[in-house]
C-alpha cells in the first residue's frame, strides 16, 4: 500500500489563513484588482498560468499576493492519468508553491493523459480501488514533493463507468483517509452530475466526512439537451446555493470560491456572489448558535 | 499497476481521438443512456475548444490573417498532427509554424508560418524571466575603454527571426495601438528582433548588423566584439544608435541576472 503521509501541518497553516469567500483570479480583472483596495477574503489562481519564470501573469500574481491570501488550483496534473503522469509538471508546482506560499493548494480528482499525449481535459475517472490505490500514491506524491497537504476536487462528467466499487463521497473519503490530504467539495459539480447522470447530490453530500473538507467551489452551469455543462459562466443557480446550505450545515462554514471561466463578467458580479455565500455563512452560523 | 484503468484510459482517449473508435469504450461506460455516443463528442469538443483558444492566445495575428472560421481548422488540424505533451496550455503550439509551412491549404500564404515563428517568440517572450536590466546609468558610468571590453548577457525575452518576409512589419500592422498599415510589398525579407523593455512584448524591425552584434553578445563576447562582428555583417552598422535602441528596449541585462534565472 502507498506510505500514509500526514502534512497536517501544512493543512492547519493554510486553512487558518483562508476564511470566508475568495473569487477566481482571472486576467480580465488584474488591472482592477490593483488598482482597487481589498475585495474579497481571498483569490484563486489557476496553477497553471503562472508557470512562467518570470513576465506579467506571475508580476500580478506577486503583487497580489501581498494583500490577498492566495489558493494555488491546478488544472493539469491529471493525477488520475494511468500512463502519461508528468514529474516535470509537479516540480513546475513545486516551484511555484515555494514562489508565492499559498494558503491552500488544490488539483481535481481526474486524469487526462495517455502515454506521449496530454488530454487538457478533467476526464472523469472510473470510482475503482484501482483507481483510488493511483490516486493514493499520487497524492501522497504530490504531497511530498510539495512538503504539505493538498485538497482534491470532485469533477463534473458526461458519463459514467460500469462497475464502480463507490460512489463520489465514498471515493473523496477514502482518498482522504488513506493519503492524508483534505476534499475540495465543488458542489456545482455534484448538481451538474445529478442531471447527467441522476446521482443525489444531497445524499453524496451527506455522506462526505466533513472533516476532510478545507474549500467549496461554486459556479454556474449551463442546461442543454444533451447534457449539463460545468462551463463557470454564470451565476450560481438557486439549487445549487440549496446545495451550499445543506454543505456547509454538514461540514461547516469552510473557505468557498467563486468561479468565472466563460464570458468572465466584471468584477463586481463576482463580488456580488461571494458576498452571497458570506450571507449564507453568516446565516447559518447564526442558526447554529440558536441551537445550541 | 493499474492495467486496467490504463487500458480504460487508452481507450477513451482513442474514443476522443476519432468517433470509430469509440466501441472498445463502450463496454467500460453505463451506456443505458442512448446519448453516450453524443456525450463522448462533448469531451472532443471541449478539448478542441482548450487547444484552439489556446493557439488564439499565442498566435492573434495569424488568426486575424486567416480568419477565425479557417483557424478554427487549422487548429484541429494541429492538434491531430501534434498532440499537446503538457498539462499547461501555454505550451501548446510549440510546433505551430512548422505545421503551417508544410500543411497543404496554406501553401498560397507562404508568409505565414514565418508570421507564426514570430508570434511563438513572442509568446515564450511574455513568460520570459524578468532580469535586472541594464541602466543608461551603468554604461554611462563605465570608462570608454572598459565599455568595448564590457560583457552582458541578453534579456531571456529577446529573440529574433530571419523572414523572406516583412514579418515584423506585419506583427506592428496588426497591433491594436499601431498606426502602421500593412506593408506594400510582401516581397521583401526582414529581421524581426523581440524585446520585452517591462511587460509588454513588442517586435522592433532590425538589421544584419544589429542581429549579428546581439548574437555575438549573446555568445558572450564582448562589446568590442559585437561591434566587429556588426560591422562585417552590415558596414553602415551604426553601434551608438543601436545601444541607445537597446537601451531603450532592455535588451541588455547584467550578465549575473541571466545565470540567476
Amino acid at each position: 500500500m502507498e506510505k500514509r503521509v500526514t502534512h497536517q501541518a501544512g493543512l492547519n497553516s493554510g486553512a487558518s489563513r483562508l476564511e470566508g469567500a475568495g473569487i477566481g483570479l482571472r486576467a480580465p480583472h488584474y488591472r482592477e484588482l490593483l488598482a482597487r483596495g481589498r475585495c474579497a477574503d481571498w483569490l484563486e489562481a489557476h496553477s497553471e498560468n503562472y508557470f512562467g519564470d518570470g513576465g506579467f501573469d506571475l508580476h500580478v500574481l506577486m503583487r497580489l499576493r501581498e494583500r490577498y491570501p492566495i489558493s494555488l488550483h491546478g488544472v493539469g496534473l491529471a493525477l488520475g492519468s494511468a500512463a502519461g503522469y508528468s514529474n516535470a509538471h509537479l516540480q513546475k508546482l513545486a516551484a511555484l508553491v515555494r514562489r508565492i506560499e499559498p494558503a491552500l493548494v488544490s488539483e481535481h480528482l481526474c486524469w487526462g493523459a495517455v502515454d506521449g499525449r496530454v488530454l487538457n481535459d478533467l476526464l472523469p475517472l472510473p470510482m475503482t480501488r484501482e483507481a483510488l490505490d493511483l490516486t493514493c500514491s499520487r497524492v501522497a506524491e504530490m504531497q511530498d514533493v510539495l512538503q504539505r497537504r493538498v485538497l482534491i476536487e470532485n469533477v463534473s462528467s458526461y458519463v459514467r463507468f460500469a462497475g464502480d466499487d463507490y460512489d463520489e463521497a465514498g471515493f473523496l473519503n477514502e482518498l482522504a483517509r488513506r493519503s492524508g490530504c483534505g476534499i475540495l467539495l465543488d458542489v456545482n459539480n455534484l448538481y451538474v452530475n445529478q442531471l447527467n447522470h441522476g446521482s443525489d447530490a444531497a445524499a453524496q453530500i451527506d455522506a462526505i466526512s466533513p472533516r476532510y473538507v478545507g474549500e467549496i467551489h461554486l459556479a454556474g452551469h449551463l442546461v442543454t439537451e444533451l447534457a449539463v455543462i460545468d462551463h463557470h459562466g454564470a451565476r450560481v443557480s438557486d439549487a445549487v446555493w440549496a446545495l451550499y446550505e445543506r454543505a456547509i450545515t454538514h461540514c461547516g462554514c469552510v473557505p468557498t470560491l467563486i468561479e468565472w471561466d466563460t464570458d468572465v463578467p466584471e468584477l463586481d458580479v463576482l463580488i456580488d456572489e461571494a458576498a452571497t455565500a458570506r450571507q449564507r455563512c453568516t446565516a447559518q452560523r447564526n442558526r447554529d448558535v440558536r441551537a445550541a | 499497476m493499474s492495467a486496467q484503468l490504463e487500458r480504460i484510459q487508452a481507450d477513451f482517449a482513442a474514443a476522443l481521438a476519432g468517433p470509430a473508435a469509440a466501441d472498445a469504450l463502450l463496454p467500460a461506460l453505463i451506456s443505458d443512456d442512448a446519448r453516450v455516443l453524443d456525450r463522448l463528442a462533448l469531451y472532443r469538443g471541449n478539448i478542441s475548444a482548450a487547444w484552439e483558444k489556446a493557439l488564439a492566445n499565442a498566435y492573434p495575428v495569424v488568426r486575424a490573417l486567416v480568419g477565425g472560421e479557417f483557424f478554427s481548422g487549422l487548429a484541429r488540424a494541429y492538434g491531430r498532427a501534434h498532440p499537446s505533451v503538457s498539462g499547461d496550455l501555454n505550451r501548446f503550439g510549440a510546433r505551430f509554424a512548422e505545421f503551417i509551412d508544410q500543411f497543404e491549404h496554406t501553401r498560397s500564404l507562404p508568409y505565414l508560418g514565418d508570421v507564426a515563428a514570430l508570434e511563438w517568440r513572442v509568446h515564450v517572450a511574455h513568460y520570459a524571466a524578468d532580469p535586472v536590466t541594464l541602466t543608461r546609468e551603468r554604461i554611462g558610468a563605465l570608462p570608454p575603454a572598459e565599455l568595448l571590453t564590457a560583457r552582458f548577457a541578453l534579456h531571456p525575452a529577446c529573440a529574433w527571426l530571419r523572414s523572406r518576409f516583412p514579418v515584423a512589419s506585419i506583427w506592428i500592422a496588426h497591433q491594436p495601438q499601431t498606426t502602421l498599415g500593412l506593408p506594400d510589398s510582401l516581397d521583401c525579407s526582414e529581421l524581426a528582433l523581440v524585446v520585452r523593455p517591462r511587460w509588454r512584448v513588442e517586435v522592433l524591425s532590425s538589421s544584419a548588423g544589429e542581429i549579428a552584434a546581439l548574437s555575438r553578445l549573446g555568445e558572450g563576447a564582448d562589446l568590442e566584439e559585437a561591434i566587429t562582428a556588426g560591422l562585417q555583417a552590415e558596414p553602415e552598422f551604426a553601434f551608438p544608435k543601436a545601444l541607445v535602441r537597446w537601451l531603450d528596449y532592455s535588451v541588455l541585462v547584467e550578465p549575473s541576472a541571466v545565470v540567476a534565472s
